[in-house]
């Protein structure tokens, strides 16, 4: 079969196409224990504020939770912004949806992580 | 006169007709396992949030999620998530270690292999989570029918 070689032109988006696989890479055994543990072993009929607390304050699964929200929802941002950009082809409503994507994803990464670090107030509940 | 050809037109005619076989659908499953788990995954940092900037509204949440409805939802959303994880390592190691692997073939092969690793992989947690569901919220329990309970 005939290979053809093709410079890649260096840059954010070659950097990103990287990243992107090694980011799943990782996600897969970080996203598949979280989901298999909360999701099918505990169940959401176990989980409420107490159990949130308790969990949060092991500093273990703080950093454990820090480290998925960080990877998964990077991945996934930037995941939603190809997607986006299949469907969009003009320049300037690109980066306009880029840095609506990139102001997002800080946002809710900032709330995430500070209620993860701060823990729960099941007093307050 | 025809409608005037639009990016958004042309891409989602282009992802109906492109006929690639596996190829297509596992893009086509790719995306909307992808975009799916991120739907869920803003809820899920915004609703967890809720247990440090507004306690009392975290158990609403919660009760959002223990209705049969959502339950049967995240049984998808387990299949999503371990879908996406097969179908991504089968790109990255091609990628990135195996690019001359890319071939049709191998690949047609390869794509079949990741739908059924990932429904091994996803059948029995949908097993549990749906009886789980059915004692939840219907009281039936399915071990203590047959006399195992």
């Amino acid at each position: 079969m005939a290979q053809q070689r093709v410079e890649i032109k260096p840059g954010f988006e070659a950097t990103a196409w990287r990243w992107m696989r090694y980011s799943g890479i990782l996600l897969i055994p970080l996203a598949w224990f979280h989901v298999y543990l909360q999701d099918v072993f505990v169940g959401v009929h176990a989980i409420d504020i107490n159990y949130v607390a308790a969990r949060l304050d092991v500093l273990g699964w703080v950093l454990y939770d820090f480290f998925l929200l960080l990877f998964t929802f990077a991945h996934g941002m930037y995941g939603l912004r190809q997607v986006s950009f299949d469907f969009v082809h003009n320049e300037k409503t690109r980066r306009v949806l880029s840095i609506l994507m990139l102001i997002f994803w800080l946002v809710v990464s900032v709330i995430g992580t500070i209620a993860l670090f701060m823990g729960a107030r099941p007093e307050l509940a | 006169m025809a409608a005037p050809s639009t990016p958004l037109k042309n891409t989602l005619t282009g992802y109906i007709r492109y006929q690639g076989r596996e190829g297509h659908y596992a893009f086509l499953l790719h995306r909307l396992t992808g975009l799916g788990t991120l739907l869920f995954l803003t809820i899920h940092i915004l609703d967890t949030a809720t247990v440090y900037f507004w306690p009392s509204l975290y158990e609403h949440a919660i009760a959002i999620y223990r209705h049969p409805v959502f339950m049967i939802g995240e049984i998808f959303l387990v299949f999503s998530v371990v879908y996406h994880g097969v179908n991504g390592l089968r790109i990255a190691v091609t990628d990135l270690w195996l690019p001359a692997k890319w071939g049709i073939k191998t690949q047609h092969s390869a794509v079949r292999a990741t739908l059924g690793v990932s429904l091994v992989l996803w059948a029995p947690a949908a097993a549990w989570m749906f009886h789980s569901m059915l004692v939840h919220s219907f009281g039936i329990n399915v071990f203590e029918l047959i006399g195992l309970g």
